[in-house]
């Protein structure tokens, strides 16, 4: 089993769309899948038409174990499931400090489905404080939105740092260019620039379309209902480019 | 991911009613109706099916369940049908199945065409909560196939299963059964004339106590000689490196049960089949060697430095090479009229009554008794050669204990059916480690001494010869410390093996207090 997580200490930069439609990509290969919504905004969770409710709330999750099945859910797609939000996790990073092994709670509450997925996939909220870690800890691949814009780079900038204070693998943080339009000169500019500053930056990118927004009205994968939509499309080309470095 | 739930459908519903009667409870949404084919595979001897594992492609993908289940264990996307285990992509579907196949090529069994017409039942936030499909199974053109049949399936969605769970009592309400056990997978095969684990090379013969010697020796031989049957039919295929094997050891296996079931026949025909049965060992020896080699080309390539493999590649293309001349040399031979009349002889022979004056001193000797002495003094021979080996372990007796050990192994299997299996197999596992050390150290013994004796073959000249030359030698100081291991194992796996609880258990199941009356009389069981 896999676990890769959509990732970013930055909100509004994408991590949801591309979650949703990752994991259901990955689905659509044959791997089982299980799509985790760590928000407890739930936008994922609405994307799926599923209601944002895990048995026993936040504190049922933290103690991890077999009873973590009975909040999964099948999705309306084969292969792929997902394990709710909850608004009570927003209480996640309090109840992680108050037990033992703060920082490992997460891998040890996703070794559960090692037997039952392929691939896990964490749609993770904005955090850079211990459930960050939590996560660090837990995923052998983080994916980070990156919208190809000054602020955006220097948060980037900041997680990278974080992660080498803190002695975390770097390696596992790979990035792509996401909500990107190419009309505007800067986004140009930056997407050549960054992609020479960092390393790990895939050769992807999320260009900022209407059709993905538009999933909130559908509340199904893009690939769903555009299959042959440009979005879809970059969608397709993302889930290829992390294939292969998950291989 | 939840298990599905099946009922058959009598010819005279209409699931057009049963669906319309549904749709006044749920919303009903109707999904495009889906044709697609499902092949199922597996290997000549059946090693999916003895797993209970039964493995189909449908489309661009590969589905591993159990039998009798419909939950899948395991898929994965091809792009074409794998035919061996090193072309499956990498993934947990490989790594199950990488223990089972091994060599062994994967077959198709059957093609079946299925008809789906899915409809979702969808709760309030329309989202699908549970799956129902009518499945009309039909043949594909190619096959005999029972008539066609038409199942309802309920999948039930992980996390909504109450709406399943009344799905399914409105189905039993109007009469409908669940069908549980019959497993597709046997009316298919059936149709298509294959008959599930009917080919195993383990020796499944039922013998009993007081049956005569010479009629226990029959059953061994009739078993044997449909493997050889079997096997040497498909050797011209070669589909797998398999069917030489097999037929390899049916054949070594017929040649000892010849010359360790002592006196049971005429001695002149018994010496007139040993010769021509141990001639069959000579003619497919070579390609069975070469077969051993190129299988392990990538276990040699991964034991040398990564800047000698590619310079080894010439070795394995004049392998490649000699095992093209020496499948041809054993189609040839397994296609003479030698081999024929040979096999047609020992067929002769076996349905011949018994009318020898004077009959063989052991023949009318009772199975058990015959099964006990000729273990019981193997055993002997193997603690012998062992204790010898164990002062001097050079190779020719590391060599003779091997044998020793062989022939125990096949008589102990020959007879397996008169002990108690769990007493009996557990020293035959326990035999069969000591046979992994000693058939591992010969292995690699004779791989050296061959490897530096086909340097002479190898053609080209200069710096690519060379550095081919060089590789090889490399690989043959590989092997020397691998078998090395061995040989520091052995003393430790001889003397588990040769323990006094294995001695208390050989004994009670094999000593029998009449031998030497019997040995006395009969003259022939010594």
């Amino acid at each position: 089993m896999k676990i890769l997580a959509v990732y970013s200490n930055k909100g509004g930069v994408g991590k949801t769309a591309t979650a949703v439609n990752l994991s259901y990509l990955a689905a659509q290969t044959g791997s089982r899948t299980l799509l985790c919504d760590l928000d407890p905004q739930g936008s994922a969770t609405y994307y799926f038409r599923v209601k944002p409710k895990l048995k026993s709330g936040a504190k049922g999750f933290i103690k991890g174990g077999r009873r973590t099945y009975k909040s999964l859910k099948g999705t309306d797609y084969e292969n792929l499931d997902i394990l709710p939000a909850d608004f009570s996790l927003r209480k996640l990073e309090i109840s992680f400090n108050e037990m033992k092994r703060p920082k490992k709670r997460l891998k040890e509450i996703l070794s559960v489905f090692s037997h039952d997925y392929d691939l896990i996939v964490l749609d993770c909220p904005v955090s850079i404080s211990i459930l960050a870690e939590n996560i660090f800890n837990a995923v052998d691949y983080i994916l980070v939105p990156l919208i190809p814009t000054t602020l955006s780079v220097l948060t980037h900038k900041q997680l990278l740092s974080f992660c080498k204070n803190k002695q975390y693998d770097t390696e596992k943080i790979h990035t792509f260019f996401s909500m990107v339009d190419r009309h505007k000169k800067m986004h140009k500019q930056y997407i050549i620039k960054v992609a020479k500053s960092f390393s790990g930056v895939l050769d992807a990118s999320i260009p900022y379309l209407a059709q993905i927004e538009k999933m909130g009205i559908h509340r199904e994968p893009v690939s769903v209902f555009s299959p042959g939509s440009a979005a879809s499309e970059a969608y397709r080309n993302l889930w290829n480019k992390v294939q292969k470095i998950m291989i | 991911m939840c298990n599905t739930i099946k009922f058959s459908l009598p010819g005279e519903l209409d699931t057009g009613a049963l669906i319309s009667e549904l749709a006044a409870h749920y919303s009903i949404k109707k999904d495009p109706v889906d044709n697609r084919s499902i092949l199922i595979y597996d290997t000549f001897d059946w090693r999916l099916f003895k797993k209970s594992f039964v493995l189909y492609k449908s489309g661009d993908k590969l589905f591993l369940r159990q039998l009798n289940e419909n939950e899948i264990l395991h898929r994965a996307s091809i792009k074409s049908m794998p035919a061996f285990i090193w072309e499956f992509p990498d993934g947990l579907l490989k790594e199950k199945l990488a223990p089972i196949l091994e060599a062994r090529i994967l077959l198709k069994l059957v093609e079946l065409e299925i008809r789906s017409t899915s409809y979702r039942i969808l709760n309030h936030h329309e989202k699908t909560v549970a799956r129902i499909a009518h499945e009309e199974i039909c043949s594909s053109p190619d096959n005999n196939s029972p008539p066609p049949s038409s199942q309802l399936c309920i999948y039930p969605v992980r996390g909504y299963l109450k709406y399943s769970r009344k799905i399914v009592k409105l189905f039993e309400e109007r009469g409908l059964q669940t069908s549980k056990k019959d497993d597709i997978y046997f009316s298919w095969l059936e149709a298509a004339g294959k008959k599930p684990g009917s080919y195993s090379t383990k020796i499944d013969i039922l013998l009993t106590h007081d049956m005569r010697s010479d009629e226990a020796a029959k059953a061994v031989f009739y078993f044997l000689l449909r493997i050889i049957r079997i096997n040497g039919e498909n050797i011209e295929k070669d589909l797998d490196t398999e069917f030489i094997h097999d037929f390899r050891v049916a054949v070594r296996r017929t040649c000892t049960a010849l010359g360790q079931i002592k006196y049971v026949f005429p001695e002149e025909e018994t010496e007139r089949f040993k010769k021509d049965f141990s001639s069959l060992g000579k003619l497919t020896g070579e390609l069975r060697d070469l077969d051993i080699y190129l299988l392990n080309e990538n276990i040699y390539k991964e034991k040398l430095s990564p800047a000698l493999r590619k310079n080894i590649n010439p070795l394995f293309i004049l392998l490649k090479k000699k095992r093209s001349d020496a499948l041809h040399k054993v189609i040839q031979g397994l296609k003479s009229k030698k081999y024929e009349t040979m096999l047609g002889d020992w067929k002769t022979f076996l349905n011949k009554s018994r009318n020898e004056s004077p009959e063989p001193p052991n023949a009318g000797c009772p199975a058990i008794m015959m099964a006990r002495t000729r273990i019981y003094k193997k055993y002997r021979g193997v603690i012998k050669a062992g204790y010898l080996a164990l002062g001097d372990a050079n190779d020719k007796k590391l060599h003779e204990l091997r044998i020793h050990c062989k022939k125990l192994r096949y008589l102990m299997e020959f007879f397996s059916s008169l002990f108690p299996p769990d007493k009996i197999n557990v020293l035959i596992d326990q035999l069969k480690k000591l046979q992994d050390n000693l058939g591992g150290y010969n292995d690699l013994c004779v791989q050296e001494e061959y490897l530096l004796t086909i340097t002479n073959e190898l053609s080209g000249t200069g710096l690519h010869l060379k550095r081919t030359l060089i590789a090889i030698g490399s690989l043959v100081e590989t092997l020397g410390r691998a078998r090395q291991s061995l040989k520091d194992d052995f003393t430790e796996i001889f003397t588990g093996f040769a323990s006094p609880e294995n001695k208390k258990i050989f004994r009670e199941l094999f000593y029998n207090d009449q031998q030497r009356t019997v040995n006395e009389n009969t003259g022939g069981l010594q």
